[in-house]
């Protein structure tokens, strides 16, 4: 047998015939390298999780056609900028007479675009008392909370004029926002069209993606459509921004010290534990050791164990970043394959550390004196 | 006897014990600081929120709609209904009055402004900057600044008690007005100190303080809307339900939590019958979804790094007590009984656990305290019912981690042991 093998042999035994103790090296590389592993995958999708959350808030950017109506070339225009990271929806106002003669705000778009746009509304049956079937001749509406209550108090059907023309509405849903909305109605495009006669002059965009890939998104909207005029909706891109920042950086400090704190643990854990193999330590010198073949057995293990613990660790920290953002998200975050070498690196040295630092303390001491328990 | 043991345990092994108080400390001072870290996240990004955006609004009832395209007002200036601005001190005499962050007021007409020989038609807004108002004996300090952190300014704020006003960036680039000019309308001279963006309708007018605007419109002490920031508790099943149709226990529980239809509901109280106080929906079920995601994640996050810890401190009481075979050996071969052995072991891990759990409850406090600072520039506040916790999961993790191998230990031949051979 030559030195290798010999070396290769006390390694195993080592680890084997104490398996309790490795056992517990192990399990603290192991906790060390989900814990990197989780923290890591979890910071690096927090942003893209959170940015789809957004999407519920909504238009976040308003175009607005400077004179008349945006035609159908601007339309596509804005479809192939943003893609499929998002959503155009053409609205058109009007003020439309109410029953009374007294002024109300038409708005004329596809109803079932508006109310996947704007899901925080409450969207409510109206009060069926009074409610006339849904007769195919009367056109839908979408009426705002206040709206009802003053043109439609008993969910009736009733009728608007504008200019020359009648319409006749049968009120769908009565939706309460909080906003401006509540005094309006909605109606379906074609019928807006035809009591009208005018097109779409705005249109909601929501745009999907980062703050910065959403004003990179403003500027070539801004660039295709010269004669429109691009506005982010400031409420919603400045709240994204700043509880993007801050939870990124709540995040990153929390992982980081969880981090820190636990690699402390284990490496006074291991520590601790090549402290009580003095003994060991001290026969191999008795026996005529020197000191680089016992710190390279003592290395060895390290090396060993920190592998198959960061391994492992990497696995369970993959499967619980998985489960983390399925159970919050609704969706998993992929594991990360190019975390695995830092990983595995990481504890690689952290163990070499963590056995080698105590050596240098025993090494002062003469095999002698330990052997007789000093 | 068991005294004596125990404390020359610690006497002599003073490394050892140290090492194994270090880490518990460590685990310990994770489990404060994610713990305090991800209770306290949901409110202080809540209060961040709440300077950005306002979450209520107060409307006037009115047998009239409003007509507002794109922020023009259409409807005449004298038509609509309004708030009487003096009630609107009571909004913070509610209940929840420390959940009130602030309010501002607005109203707004059309009007012909005078820039040198030019004149343009456009809609004045009158609100509170940051107005201080006095309620009883508390003063406050309140208006856009504190509820719109989204509205920007470039060139300065204009005072409450000035003639000093805004011009939105549209209307400024449309009708090219510019930093330092002056707008007259009927006798009042207003003057602009800055050009403001809020990407919504006062883009295209002119912002002034309040009580420049009821004069100019001459409609003294009126108030056509008031936003409101709310700290409120993100809705639930429970705040779902309507509150006419509730149990008296119920219905006191509703209302006495901060849900933004209780607070709606408790400031309409105190004010006239002809308001309407509602939820901005767009902010308030968007933001309260956002919250409670980042809290849930905070939540997992926790769950992880304490399973970690624990984990950690098995480990190393594990790791402790398997190096102390030969100890366990001599124990029971000078006739030591399992319960003695296990007692004395159990106890020397309890008050590791205990001085580790303490150590590690303070040194997480301060790390919360650290990284409340440095994310959101206030300082996290830890429960006291936290020491409790952690002491408390400090004993389960170093029991769960001694008895294992205390048990293996005392599995073997004590000859064995003391010969080295186990």
């Amino acid at each position: 047998m030559n030195r290798g093998q010999l070396l290769v042999r006390m390694l195993l035994k080592a680890t084997w015939v104490r398996k309790d103790r490795s056992l517990t090296a192990l399990l603290s590389i192991t906790v060390v390298a989900t814990m990197t592993t989780v923290a890591l995958s979890v910071y690096a999708d927090v942003g893209t999780k959170l940015n789809r959350e957004f999407r519920r808030f909504g238009a976040n950017v308003i175009v607005t056609a400077r004179e008349g109506a945006l035609d159908s070339r601007q339309l596509s225009a804005i479809r192939t900028t943003i893609g499929n990271r998002g959503e155009v929806l053409p609205v058109a106002y009007a003020i439309a007479e109410g029953p009374s003669g007294a002024p109300v705000v038409v708005g004329g778009a596809d109803l079932q675009a508006l109310r996947e746009l704007n899901s925080w509304w409450s969207l409510t049956p109206p009060i069926a008392q009074h409610t006339s079937q849904a007769d195919s001749s009367l056109s839908e509406a979408l009426l705002g909370a206040r709206a009802a209550e003053i043109l439609s108090p008993q969910g009736q059907n009733f009728g608007i004029r504008f200019g020359d023309k009648n319409l006749q509405l049968h009120p769908a849903s009565v939706l309460r926002s909080g906003s401006e909305d509540d005094s309006r109605i909605y109606i379906g495009r074609e019928q807006f069209t035809a009591l009208t006669g005018t097109a779409p002059n705005i249109a909601q965009v929501r745009i999907e993606g980062s703050p910065a890939e959403i004003e990179n998104q403003i500027q070539k909207l801004s660039a295709a459509l010269p004669q429109a005029e691009i506005k982010p909706v400031l409420q919603i891109t400045a709240t994204q921004a700043a509880i993007l920042q801050r939870t990124r950086s709540v995040v990153l400090t929390a992982s980081a010290v969880v981090v820190v704190l636990i690699i402390l643990c284990m490496v006074a854990t291991l520590t601790g534990s090549v402290l009580e193999r003095r003994k060991d330590f001290a026969v191999m010198k008795a026996l005529g050791a020197s000191n680089t073949s016992v710190n390279l057995l003592f290395a060895g293990e390290a090396m060993l164990i920190s592998i198959v613990g960061a391994l492992f660790g990497f696995v369970a920290g993959s499967a619980i970043a998985w489960w983390i953002g399925s159970a919050n998200f609704g969706s998993g975050i992929p594991p990360r394959p190019e975390l695995l070498f830092p990983v595995v690196f990481g504890s690689i040295i952290l163990a070499l550390i963590a056995s080698s630092a105590p050596l240098k303390v025993l090494r002062e001491i003469q095999p002698a004196g330990i052997l007789r328990g000093e | 006897m068991f005294a004596r043991l125990l404390f020359e345990s610690f006497r002599r092994q003073i490394r050892r014990k140290a090492f194994a108080v270090l880490a518990i400390t460590l685990g310990m001072s994770i489990t404060t600081a994610m713990v305090s870290v991800a209770t306290d996240i949901g409110d202080k990004l809540n209060q961040e929120l709440r300077t950005g955006s306002a979450n209520l609004v107060i409307t006037p009832l009115a047998d009239s709609l409003d007509v507002n395209i794109g922020g023009v007002d259409l409807k005449p200036a004298n038509y609509g209904a309004s708030i009487q601005e003096s009630d609107l001190v009571k909004i913070k005499s509610i209940f929840f009055r420390h959940n009130i962050l602030g309010y501002a007021p607005f109203l707004s007409g059309s009007k012909v402004f005078r820039i040198g020989d030019r004149s343009i038609t456009t809609n004045l807004i009158g609100t509170y900057f940051s107005q201080p108002v006095q309620n009883g004996a508390e003063n406050f300090v309140t208006g856009v600044r504190t509820v719109n952190g989204f509205w920007k300014v470039e060139g300065s704020w204009p005072a409450d008690n000035s003639a000093d006003a805004l011009a939105g960036i549209s209307l400024a680039y449309k009708a090219g007005i510019h930093i330092g000019d002056k707008l007259q309308t009927d006798g009042t001279e207003l003057h602009i100190t800055g050009i403001l963006s809020t990407g919504g309708t006062e883009d295209e007018a002119v912002v002034a303080p309040l009580h420049v605007t009821q004069q100019a419109l001459n409609r003294p002490n009126a108030v056509g809307r008031v936003v409101i920031s709310a700290l409120t508790k993100p809705e639930d099943a429970f705040a779902r339900q309507n509150p006419a149709s509730m149990s008296p226990a119920a219905h006191e529980r509703w209302s006495c939590s901060p849900y933004a239809n209780s607070i709606a509901d408790s400031i309409s109280k105190v004010l006239p019958p002809n308001v309407r106080v509602e939820q901005i929906r767009q902010v308030e079920q968007n933001q309260g979804n956002i919250l409670s995601r980042i809290s849930g994640l905070m939540m997992l996050l926790t769950i992880a790094s304490l399973l970690a810890s624990a984990l950690a401190v098995s480990a190393v009481m594990a790791a402790t007590i398997i190096e102390r075979r030969q100890e366990v050996g001599l124990m029971k071969s000078l006739g030591a009984g399992n319960i003695t052995v296990v007692s004395l072991f159990l106890t020397e891990a309890g008050i590791l656990a205990i001085g580790g759990g303490i150590l590690g409850f303070i040194a997480g406090v301060v790390l919360a305290h650290r990284i409340g600072q440095s994310v959101f520039g206030s300082s996290i506040t830890v429960p006291p019912v936290v020491l409790a916790i952690v002491l408390f999961g400090a004993l389960v993790t170093t029991f769960a981690g001694s008895t294992g191998a205390i048990r293996k230990a005392m599995r073997f031949d004590p000859a064995v042991v003391l010969r080295g051979d186990a």
